[in-house]
């Protein structure tokens, strides 16, 4: 029953996320490019003082794109499900609706979580091409929000989905752009380290609230 | 009237079939389908006040009614996508708005529209449904299916809607489930998907056991293929008797009021149209009780031949045109 659920997720999925796998990796070659060009044209030196000095971040064309996956692949799960209430064929189905749905989303966010750590291995590499490892690690470390900010917007994008009720659904957009925008506060490098565990702490809590429109969906009044 | 059962507050009074039935459901099988008391609203629209049915095992029953009856909302209720505001439904045994994914299984669904995973291919569907049922009966669904003559490959999204009820229709039967529930099945579907949907639908029935409880607009398609009809009308009235007893003894007489008063539906006349280009009465009393009635109401009456109908005709002598 599990391989059937997960078969399902695949087929909406797959065009998508191999779309946006092309997409990842796209951006990753032209920041490598980007990176490539900025060392030809200037001097070192001067790359060293926008990076340490004026703490410019020189890879942040990675900034929104793990939040626009999440969107999208929510989008592409769950809009199929939504059109014409065919969210009922799956809620027909014999097998319990909270295991059905947290399959749905282990999925999804597994999908956006392959991506993400594409996304940071990608970045570690580029940067290392350039910079001293130390450089790598914070590159990635100031990337994590922007990663977290993926989960997010899938969690939100989901529940906004699912959720039967418009006025619900405008209430956990707000709550997943008001989260969204904790994540892209910062300016330089690490400045969320000491509060990410805490923010990603948080953005556990929307694994067990897809569970509640879900049953919303299912018992109408 | 024999054999019928009238529900809601205002017509339950009467009793007599009521008793009957409740008799008679404590001594059989327990009904697939049970429905006591059922109320609903959306706002300040009632659908339903109190609407009490059963739908026995074994049985074919068809729900009829006119558009907005609340028959499509009767069967999110029955199968849990509805909170009644009161009352209870049972199917097969437990609460509809709690069953268990066990009794999902025993249960084959049929949704308005023949709604279905248009994004997979005929294969793929296939593959997805196999193993949620363990009486799978994958011989079925491509008896069905290829006779479209389409390659397994072939999305659902590409297809008709007369095609697209084909692979619905051959999901549930190789669900081989014990109660089929079929809302609309004849939407969108043109006279000869209708037939063959009928002709496998009356195929699977043979293999026995099988509990239907079907919904449509095609009156006509219900005739030979079920046992029992339940006759929903706006605000949850209901009329539920065999379909055998419902042809002998519902019965239309046109008549002539010669200037005297119309008659009006009571305890005796279901309806009176006016509308057509006769006047007709319905009635399930007989030729002698209505005209001893009528001589009392309306004494210039002229009450005269009966007319033969069909189903279609009885259904909106019974229900109304408007």
């Amino acid at each position: 029953m599990l391989r059937a659920i997960l078969l399902k997720e695949w087929l909406k999925l797959r065009w998508v996320w191999l779309g946006l796998a092309l997409v990842h990796v796209g951006m990753l070659a032209y920041l490598f490019l980007s990176l490539r060009h900025q060392f030809q044209v200037e001097h070192s030196e001067m790359i060293w003082y926008w990076a340490l000095e004026l703490r410019r971040l020189l890879y942040d064309q990675l900034m929104l794109l793990p939040a626009l996956t999440g969107a999208v692949i929510a989008v592409a799960q769950f809009t199929p499900e939504m059109i014409g209430g065919r969210f009922r064929l799956s809620l027909h189905l014999p097998v319990r609706g909270d295991v059905l749905v947290w399959t749905w989303v282990v999925f999804g966010a597994g999908l956006g979580l392959v991506l993400s750590v594409l996304d940071a291995a990608g970045l570690y590499a580029l940067v290392r091409l350039f910079f001293p490892p130390e450089a790598a690690a914070s590159a990635v470390l100031t990337a994590l929000p922007w990663l977290l900010g993926g989960w997010v917007a899938y969690f939100g994008t989901t529940l906004a989905l699912l959720e039967p009720a418009a006025p619900r659904r405008l209430v956990y957009l707000a709550l997943g752009l008001a989260f969204l925008g904790l994540l892209y506060l910062h300016r330089g490098y690490q400045e969320y380290d000491r509060i990410l565990p805490a923010l990603a702490a948080a953005s556990l809590l929307f694994i067990p609230a897809v569970i509640l429109p879900a049953h919303r969906c299912r018992h109408r009044s | 009237m024999q054999n019928a059962v009238r529900s809601t507050a205002a017509q339950t009074s009467g009793g007599g079939p009521v008793g009957a039935l409740a008799a008679e459901s404590t001594t059989g099988p327990a009904p697939a389908i049970e429905v006591q008391r059922l109320a609903h609203r959306y706002g300040s629209r009632v659908i339903y006040d109190d609407l009490s049915f059963a739908v026995p095992q074994g049985k074919v029953v068809a729900l009829l009614g006119k558009n907005g009856v609340g028959k499509t909302t009767l069967i999110r209720l029955l199968m849990g996508y509805l909170k009644p505001s009161g009352g209870q439904c049972r199917v097969l045994g437990e609460p509809s708005h709690a069953l268990s994914p066990a009794t999902r299984a025993r249960i084959g669904l049929l949704f308005e529209g023949h709604l279905a995973y248009d994004f997979m291919s005929i294969a793929e569907i296939e593959r997805f449904h196999r193993p949620f049922y363990p009486r799978w009966r994958r011989d079925l669904f491509y008896d069905l299916v290829d006779r479209l003559q389409l390659p397994h490959e072939h999305k659902i999204a590409n297809m008709s809607c007369g095609q697209r009820s084909q692979v619905v229709l051959g999901l549930i039967f190789a669900q081989d489930p014990d109660l089929m529930i079929l809302d609309d099945y004849s939407m969108g579907l043109d006279a000869g998907y209708r037939r063959l949907f009928l002709d496998y639908l009356k195929r699977c029935l043979e293999q026995g056991g099988k509990t239907v409880f079907v919904t449509s607009h095609v009156v006509q398609d219900m005739e030979s293929l079920v046992d029992e009809v339940i006759f929903l009308k706006r605000g949850g009235a209901v009329l539920q008797m065999p379909l055998a007893a419902f042809r002998d003894g519902f019965r239309c007489f046109r008549f002539d009021p010669r200037g005297g008063p119309m008659p009006a539906p009571d305890a005796l006349i279901e309806n009176v149209d006016l509308h057509g280009r006769e006047p007709l009465l319905y009635t399930f009393a007989t030729r002698e009780q209505l005209t001893e009635q009528l001589r009392e109401r309306c004494p210039q009456l002229r009450l005269a031949e009966e007319r033969a109908m069909t189903l279609e005709d009885a259904f909106i002598g019974l229900t109304g045109k408007y």
